[in-house]
């Protein structure tokens, strides 16, 4: 039976909303728009040794871009105690995840779930961890940011398409309901310190533009996944999971994963330009002097042929005046082979992480094999020499997307083979 | 005689009832005079100047940070060799400006980048990266049009970022990293129309300057004196109403690679000595017909030059000649009377010979 206006555009909206907010009359919401679709239960001997593994398990687009769960939850988690974890805590989280894996199939319509440790976590223990895991407590990446540190000892990330399933496991985690999908499930034996919420996909960012930061005259396009107005991770320009997996130590099968919180900012990225400056400063100027970004970028197909520009900054840097994000990132995110080093799997979201408003955000995840090439990536996109190249490109200004983003958190964590994903010593058996 | 109408809000009273309580500041930009007409190619008497009051000033790190606010403003945002009006929009309620300076010394630091964060009861109220930008009365500062919420109380956060350019002296290891401050704001709509507004019906458009404002608390953004350049002063050139002063000093600051005599390039605005910053600048050194240097002057901080453009040559000779050649105008945006000087609105500024005596 149809509801009130029951559209896929107020559909989605209920749903992203009932994510957001977590409460179980959300949850009810949610339920009674869903509920045609069962969400598939799992095995928990049927799951990818990776916690990370999600290419095999969730949409494709027509050019084999990964489409990303719709919606995302990422709840940071403290022990109660000091010192390390006991036995226990291992036991009672052993039984969460064993209880997860039977109620949700591994994939987009059921749950991805992972769960990563910080350095501050690794902390507690007095052996440090092994030389192939690089750690790092994370740190201020450029010179005009201050951003708060997590230091929470781990993340929980949950991932659907399914905003149901994505929320009923959140509650039952959290304590606030027994079961999930008809399993029931402990909830978990550490607190709860921050918990963040979000979306992406086309439709979503185009549903939520009424957030702060984003202008009164509805940009975002109803194409666009992200609410800058262009597609991202494409195929050809993102790492594979094979290669940000750590592959010798205790932690071979894991990797590292670092989480910014970033506020955008975008009145003066759709007021102030037009498209094709856009692609500008997204891309390279390049990209706009030969028209290879239509709409959202689905021109691009698997690749948005960023390498084609890397060398052009400096020369574009003093005819245009500006530089491209992309092209600015991509010089350090490649190795000696030319592969992609850093497996980006941002979403957004309407969070305001430290109040109840509505502002447009970016959770930015990403993984690679060692923290230490996320940081390189993240200076390289700093456009630092090219402000000396010519003053028309600013710390901020001209300079790629600087501008409209403000980085207000980020945490560095490992995310261990899903062997040792309950509570790990830095040197498990 | 030179007649002067002096405005203040409340000159405007009889229009804010017509136009009703909502559109307060529409009102107020009912008062401004248009853009002058006929302005000549070079820095002009504005039409009008408005008069600013202080929010309060703060201290973090390598930094001191002021902010203050006025009416807001039309500028011009430069962004490479486009040179833009920025219009007054109907919500805004203030221009925001903020000075960032060393406590130390007092010099005023150009080129840190700025963002401003202003929030209300722990709610967001706006945040920005504000631009550069260059003013008569007060210089080179930061500054925005903002909307507000009405009076009250705000918090400001001002992120200052680490400074852009090559610093050298005492200067070489300090301003690397960025600092945050916050400066609670009290903002009512009746302060706010007490700030003075002054309006210049002959003098706008003519050749000149309003003279530089002086406030206690904020260090003014004065280039030095030429007497007080550190080196050998060899000569001065002006283009489009930036005045080029050259000084060479014997050894080269630290901070600074390379042996030799280092050419120091103090650009200051004609008529009130502001410090013009954020331009791309070359220069070719000859003598005796032969080209002996020949490349870039970096944009460079130094406590005792100030903030200039520096080159290292092999040596400077009686009969050398110097020519200066701006690639970049000034990247910073202007209020009314400098759009259209240092490059701005008509473009183009024209290379400056300086023979060394």
């Amino acid at each position: 039976m149809p509801l009130d206006g029951d559209t896929d555009r107020s559909r989605r909206d209920v749903l992203k909303a009932a994510v957001a907010l977590g409460g179980a009359s959300a949850l009810s919401a949610c339920l009674d728009r869903t509920a045609d679709d069962p969400v598939p239960t799992g095995d928990p001997n049927d799951k990818p040794a990776r916690q990370y593994a999600w290419r095999e398990y969730v949409r494709h687009d027509d050019h084999g871009n990964t489409q990303l769960p719709s919606h995302q939850i990422l709840l940071y988690l403290t022990l109660d105690a000091d010192g390390p974890p006991s036995a226990d805590q291992r036991d009672a989280l052993a039984e969460t995840f064993d209880a997860l894996d039977r109620a949700y199939a591994w994939s987009h319509e059921g749950l991805l779930h992972s769960i990563a440790y910080s350095p501050a976590y690794f902390g507690r223990f007095d052996a440090p961890l092994p030389d192939s895991v690089d750690l790092p407590e994370p740190t201020a990446l450029s010179p005009f940011e201050s951003p708060t540190f997590d230091r929470q000892d781990a993340l929980l990330h949950l991932a659907s398409d399914r905003p149901d399933a994505l929320l009923e496991a959140d509650r039952a985690l959290r304590g606030e309901r027994d079961a999930a999908n008809g399993v029931s499930i402990p909830s978990l034996p550490l607190t709860v310190d921050s918990r963040r919420t979000g979306f992406v996909g086309a439709g979503l960012p185009a549903q939520h533009q009424d957030a702060a930061g984003i202008p009164d005259s509805n940009p975002v396009p109803e194409a666009s996944p992200l609410f800058m107005g262009f597609e991202a991770g494409f195929r050809g320009n993102q790492a594979t999971e094979d290669y940000v997996t750590i592959d010798d130590g205790p932690f071979a099968g894991g990797t590292t994963k670092v989480v910014a919180n970033l506020r955008q900012r975008l009145d003066d990225w759709y007021e102030e330009q037009t498209h094709e400056e856009r692609v500008m400063e997204m891309f390279s100027p390049g990209h706009a002097a030969e028209g290879l970004v239509e709409g959202t970028g689905d021109s691009l197909g698997s690749d948005s042929d960023i390498d084609r520009f890397v060398d052009d900054l400096e020369a574009d840097a003093r005819e245009y005046g500006r530089v491209g994000h992309a092209q600015k990132a991509a010089r350090a995110n490649r190795d000696a082979d030319g592969n992609v080093r850093l497996l980006r799997r941002h979403f957004e979201s309407t969070d305001d992480i430290g109040s109840d408003q509505r502002v447009a955000s970016l959770h930015f995840p990403s993984l690679q094999r060692r923290i230490s090439e996320f940081e390189a990536v993240r200076r390289a996109m700093n456009g630092t020499d090219l402000t000396e190249v010519t003053p028309a490109v600013r710390q901020r200004v001209n300079n790629g997307i600087l501008e409209y983003i403000f980085v207000r958190r980020r945490g560095n964590f490992l995310v261990p083979p899903r062997r040792h994903r309950v509570l790990p010593a830095p040197r498990p058996e | 005689m030179k007649r002067r109408a002096l405005l203040r809000a409340g000159a405007l009273a009889g229009s804010l009832s017509l136009a009703g309580c909502s559109s307060l500041v529409e009102t107020r930009t009912v008062g401004v005079p248009p853009i002058p007409e006929d302005r000549p190619n070079g820095i002009y008497h504005p039409s009008h100047v408005e008069g600013m009051a202080m929010a309060g000033t703060a201290t973090s790190g390598d930094y001191a940070v002021g902010l203050f606010y006025s009416y807001p403003h039309r500028f011009w945002n430069v962004n490479g060799g486009d040179t833009s009006l920025t219009d007054i929009e109907s919500d805004d309620a203030v221009h925001l400006m903020a000075s960032v300076w060393d406590p130390e010394t007092e010099t005023v630091l150009p080129e840190t980048g700025l963002s401003l964060e202003i929030s209300r009861d722990g709610s967001l109220v706006s945040q920005e990266a504000i631009y550069p930008m260059l003013s008569q009365p007060m210089g080179f500062h930061y500054g925005a049009n903002f909307g507000l919420e009405g009076d009250g109380t705000y918090a400001v956060r001002l992120s200052v970022g680490a400074v852009s350019t090559r610093r050298t002296g005492a200067f070489a290891d300090r301003f690397a990293d960025p600092a945050t401050v916050e400066i609670p704001f009290e903002y009512s709509e009746a302060a706010k129309n007490e700030i003075s507004f002054e309006r210049f019906d002959d003098e706008a458009a003519t050749p000149g300057a309003v003279d530089p404002m002086s406030m206690e608390m904020l260090p003014d953004a004065f280039a030095p004196l030429e007497s007080n350049l550190p080196g050998t002063v060899l000569g001065s050139g002006t283009s489009n109403d930036a005045r080029l002063v050259v000084t060479a000093l014997e050894s080269v600051p630290a901070g600074v690679d390379g042996d030799g005599t280092y050419l120091a390039v103090s650009a200051r605005t004609r008529y009130n000595r502001m410090v013009i910053p954020a331009m791309g600048l070359s220069g070719t050194l000859t003598r005796d017909g032969e080209t002996v240097y020949d490349g870039a002057f970096d944009r460079t901080l130094d406590p005792d030059i100030g903030y200039h453009y520096g080159a290292v040559v092999d040596g400077v000779e009686s009969g050398d000649a110097l020519t200066l050649s701006v690639g970049v105008q000034p990247q910073t945006a202007r209020h009314e009377g400098y759009e259209t000087a240092f490059g701005g609105l008509m473009g183009g500024m024209p290379d400056v010979t300086v023979p060394v005596p």
